[in-house]
């Protein structure tokens, strides 16, 4: 690599781009400098987002929380909007890499790292967060599941940043859970991770569930049918069984040194009995 | 540190935790000046094949290249190794494994080193990989080393103890089991690295991470064809090595770079990753033991074989394994029974040292056994111990006579009235949802030292300085465990000097003496006793020339205290500085010599287990316990609580002892679950620490770390080896609670979620 420019001004950065149209954006390095490191990218040139103070930190607007890319994951543990109204967010934060990771890691980055293990990912999903692209010229609006394609490969053209975040809050969950299993408890890539947003009405029946899974396919899984049989299934073992078969019929997972897919598999399904520490013992 | 006199048996903090907290602190890594060369090594990466060519022509024309050398531009037996010199520094015809060194590139950066070499290429024929050790014992299996005397075993050997395996028949109850311990990295934090440079006079100066000084000197004199006395080794602070630098690692390389540098400064410092690669690991291991009792819990019998994987290289390899076989019966009474053992060649990574050193295998089966036995014979699993826990005056396994202190009992006992034993059920009950609890236990036996046969010994050198101060000659390195702290409280204790008036100086061969490697937990042991002599001379020295001084007859009546020497009847006194000036330099130094006492009983009519360490004199013991909670939906393992009972000798500084035990402990809980260094047909695949998975802060549990502060006669202040004995206990006691929790014995480490997980889904089956 001969050289690294570190914009200041949104400006600043179009006229990077255009002059470096070969350059890698780094917002963070945390993936991006490690794979520098073992050579797998070799980029000429880096065009550092850290220092964008406009692409950063968390806020409301228009009814929905809007997190810049650019805002890091200590940034993120310590928003109060965050801890507040996106837990399930601070929790799969709280458990990623570790306090260095933290401090220099953003969102942004995480998101299109891509990486079917990303921390954040499935939360994300499930908050259905949008995501807006911009370039010097335009500016548009994705879905996160539209936007993320593959394993490290996701829908940005050249010249395009991820800029923001935007999640909108149509309903609220008392139940905000997320468990990342992983080979031990920090530093760990994610072995299978599960984010759940769940209702449940007064006699323990799930009124509304929306979930997600990492680490068990090229990108974050969802369900829909296996959230439409838990809808109005009661949060005991009985109820969800057939849910936890159904998932472990759905997910692709692969083997690597971390586990095996059929652990991966086995645990994905499984994941759903720890909702029922959620049931209400009467 | 201190401005009073240090005590024996209380904490003195560190010489060196302040400028290492600071980054004060000289490691070798921290050498450099402007115009020195970089030097970097060419791997073979591939397991097994014959070397036609080294092509560096391109390598050679690049920008900042200065030299390519290879085998051919070494000029000694090209040859390191400990007992058995079977690698090459350079290799010549034959590549054994991913890791061997083919050829070394000077550059001017280490950029344009880097780039050169990945321009060498090499030229070769596959051979056969050689991957298992079960294979590696079959007739048909490619030779490692074709001129090898026994095919692929570097060293086996069977002791026979009382009836043999005649005494099987006599048992009540057997149980068989077969453990597999697998490769585990030492992940220092410090790489290897070092730096050298050639004067004009022919002398070379290296500077580098090690724990065997003395031993390297002559290696390096050997295979490169050095007159002995043109090298000098240096070693500042070390940043941990836990066996991985007890031997060669840079240092043949870097002495051969700076040969051909021009009398420019050479600096080697290998990455995480080639670090993984090249250096050596804990060996992996397969054990069968068929262990068996009467119906009260007797042992009478025991079956052990023993296969070690070495690499392709000996390293210590046939060390480690004779360590194991002594170690095989753990801390018990075993009257008949035969051990068989042997360490094979393959083409993976090199096994050599690592802290433990073929006791954590082996304690970790024979520890499992007692369970299985436990609940075969329905005993408890302590009561069974102690009930054949060795005593002073009992044979060991292999038929040495235990002539030292020995404390296991009491180490038992202690676990035995412990809150976290005593009230085990109560805990286990209240496991939380989908949770399952455990508790297991280990009873631990460490030797130290080097055996019967090479001698264990050490050469003390105390200063007085000019300014009336001491200065302490270390021949030990101290690799962060901490013996250069014992060495101060030792000198300032019998001196009665200030702590931070004992300033040391740190290993190097032309300032301090030979004193034998950082290891086999024999460094405070060794050195110390060297040490006490040495500063009980110079204190007699000292009152002897104040006597003269003052004219008085007997030296008894002066006594050293901080900076002076005070006539005692009198209280007149006499600045140290005074004397030291009156005296002339030779006079000012004293030096002292130890060398351990060794086991005399003839155990085995093999010389070659003999050399091999067989059997040992000074034995350490511990008995730990552990707490575990099992997840019941992903499998996952939480250590809750550990603790250790253990007979290390009286303790000199309470903190290095907890530091030591701790820093063992998590070692040992890193290889119960989850650190596996895994080749596949003898290619690394965890190349780094992002698969290579280490215990962090947040995986370590509450570890208390009881002394029994037992006094051993031959120790000094009554002390033995800590060094190694806590990285023996967590996996067989996280074993056997994971095995109390669900009834599974896993057998094979790291024990992984997945493994317990299906350990837990075969109960619900049940």
């Amino acid at each position: 690599m001969s050289h690294a420019l570190v914009p200041t001004k949104l400006e600043e950065l179009w006229a990077y781009i255009a002059e470096n149209p070969e350059a890698m954006l780094c917002a963070g390095g945390t993936d991006l400098l490690v794979k520098i490191r073992s050579r797998s990218v070799t980029p000429d040139c880096l065009i550092c987002l850290e220092r964008l103070d406009d692409l950063k930190g968390v806020r409301f607007e228009a009814g929905e929380i809007i997190i810049g890319a650019l805002t890091t994951h200590r940034e993120l543990l310590h928003d109060p909007i965050v801890q507040r109204d996106l837990s399930i967010l601070a929790s799969a934060v709280q458990n990623l890499g570790s306090p260095p990771i933290r401090n220099m890691g953003t969102l942004g980055g995480n998101i299109v790292t891509a990486s079917p293990a990303g921390d954040t990912l499935a939360p994300l999903y499930i908050l259905k967060a949008r995501l807006k692209i911009r370039s010097k010229e335009s500016s548009r609006s994705v879905p996160i599941e539209s936007f993320i394609l593959g394993p490290g490969k996701v829908d940005l053209r050249a010249g395009e940043i991820l800029s923001e975040i935007a999640i909108n809050q149509d309903s609220r969950f008392t139940v905000n859970h997320f468990e990342k299993v992983g080979r031990r408890n920090a530093l760990a890539c994610s072995v299978v991770s599960m984010a759940a947003l769940m209702n449940i009405a007064e006699d323990n029946t799930i009124s509304e569930i929306r979930l997600a899974w990492g680490s068990v396919g090229p990108t974050i899984m969802r369900f829909g049918d296996v959230e439409r049989l838990l809808e109005g299934r009661q949060l005991t073992v009985r109820g969800i069984e057939d849910a936890i078969r159904k998932v472990q019929q759905s997910v692709s997972p692969i083997a690597d040194t971390r586990a095996s897919a059929d652990y991966r598999r086995d645990v994905a399904g499984r994941l759903l009995l720890r909702l029922l520490s959620y049931a209400s013992s009467r | 540190m201190s401005n009073r006199p240090a005590n024996i048996g209380s904490t003195l903090l560190r010489p060196d935790a302040l400028l290492k907290v600071k980054g004060e602190a000289r490691f070798s890594t921290d050498f450099y000046e402007k115009g020195h060369v970089w030097a970097g090594v060419k791997r073979a990466g591939r397991p097994h094949a014959i070397l036609k060519n080294i092509d560096y022509s391109e390598a050679i024309k690049l920008p900042g290249v200065i030299a390519v050398l290879t085998h051919k531009d070494v000029g000694g037996t090209n040859r390191q190794g400990v007992i058995k010199k079977d690698q090459p520094v350079l290799v010549e015809d034959r590549i054994r494994h991913c890791g061997d060194a083919v050829a070394i590139v000077l550059s001017d950066t280490r950029r344009s080193m880097e780039e050169a070499i990945r321009a060498i290429k090499l030229e070769v024929e596959p051979l056969p990989a050689v991957t298992d050790p079960r294979l590696s014992l079959k007739d048909d299996a490619a030779l490692v080393h074709e001129k090898n005397e026994d095919r692929n075993i570097l060293l086996g050997g069977a002791i026979t103890v009382g009836k043999g395996r005649a005494a099987e028949a006599e048992c009540d109850e057997i149980i068989e089991a077969t453990f597999e311990t697998q490769r585990q990295e030492h992940a220092y934090l410090e790489t290897e690295n070092g730096w050298a440079r050639l004067d004009d006079q022919g002398r070379l100066e290296i500077v580098c991470s090690t724990q065997t000084p003395f031993r390297d000197r002559s290696e390096i004199a050997e295979a490169l064809g050095l007159d002995l006395k043109n090298v000098r080794i240096i070693v500042p602070y070390v940043g941990g090595a836990f066996g991985g630098k007890d031997g060669i690692t840079v240092q043949t390389l870097l002495a051969l770079s700076a040969m051909h540098a021009a009398g420019r400064p050479v600096k080697m410092w290998w990455s995480r990753e080639e670090s993984f690669i090249a250096s050596v690991k804990r060996h992996p291991s397969i054990l069968r033991y068929r262990l068996g009792a009467k119906r009260d819990g007797t042992l009478h019998f025991l079956d052990v074989d023993i296969t070690m994987d070495t690499g392709p290289y000996d390293h210590l390899g046939g060390v480690v394994l004779a360590l194991a076989m002594e170690h095989s019966g753990g801390p018990y009474r075993i009257p008949n029974g035969v051990v068989d053992g042997r360490c094979v060649y393959t083409n993976n990574p090199i096994s050599g040292a690592f802290r433990g050193f073929g006791v954590t295998q082996v304690s970790s089966g024979i520890e499992r056994a007692m369970d299985l036995l436990a609940v075969k014979i329905g005993m408890d699993p302590l009561e069974l111990r102690l009930k054949n826990a060795l005593r002073a005056g009992d044979r060991n396994f292999v038929g040495k006579t235990l002539t030292t202190s020995t404390g296991i009992t009491e180490c038992l006992e202690t676990l035995a009235s412990h809150p976290l034993w005593t009230q085990r059920s109560f805990w286990k009950r209240n496991a939380g949802i989908l949770k399952k609890r455990g508790v297991g236990i280990s009873a631990i036996v460490h030797g130290s030292g080097y055996g019967p046969i090479v001698p264990d010994y050490a050469n003390a050198k105390i200063e007085l300085t000019g300014e009336g101060k001491f200065r302490v000659y270390c021949g030990v390195v101290d690799m962060g465990q901490g013996n250069s702290t014992a060495n101060v409280q030792i000198v300032s204790s019998i001196l009665n000097q200030p702590a931070n008036d004992i300033e040391l100086v740190l290993p190097d061969t032309e300032r301090t003496l030979p004193s034998g490697s950082a290891s086999a937990s024999r460094c405070t042991y060794t050195f110390g006793n060297a040490l006490i002599s040495a500063a009980k001379i110079m204190k007699e020295r000292l009152c002897r020339k104040a006597a003269d001084l003052m004219m008085k007859k007997d030296p008894q009546e002066f006594s050293t205290t901080p900076i002076t020497i005070r006539h005692l009847p009198t209280g007149s006194e006499i600045p140290l500085k005074v004397i030291a000036n009156m005296m002339d330099s030779s006079e000012r130094i004293v030096t002292a010599y130890f060398r351990a006492p060794v086991a005399e009983d003839l155990v085995t009519g093999d010389y070659n287990l003999r050399l091999h360490g067989m059997p040992h004199n000074l034995f350490s013991y511990a008995a730990n316990l552990a707490c575990v909670e099992l997840d019941e939906i992903t499998g996952k393992v939480t250590v809750e609580n550990y603790a250790t009972a253990s007979d290390c000798g009286n303790v000199l500084n309470p903190q290095l002892y907890e530091q030591q035990i701790q820093g063992g402990a998590i070692q040992g809980l890193g290889l119960a679950l989850y650190e596996d260094f895994v080749a596949v047909e003898g290619h690394v695949t965890t190349k780094d620490f992002s698969t290579y998975l280490t215990p962090t802060s947040m995986d370590a549990p509450d570890i208390e770390s009881i002394a029994m502060g037992i006094y051993e006669t031959t120790g000094p202040f009554g002390s033995k080896g800590i060094g190694e004995i806590a990285t023996n206990g967590p996996l067989p006691a996280i074993a056997n609670a994971i095995f109390d929790a669900t009834g599974h014995m896993l057998e094979k480490s790291p024990i992984t979620p997945e493994s317990v997980l299906t350990a837990l889904t075969e109960i619900s089956k049940e």
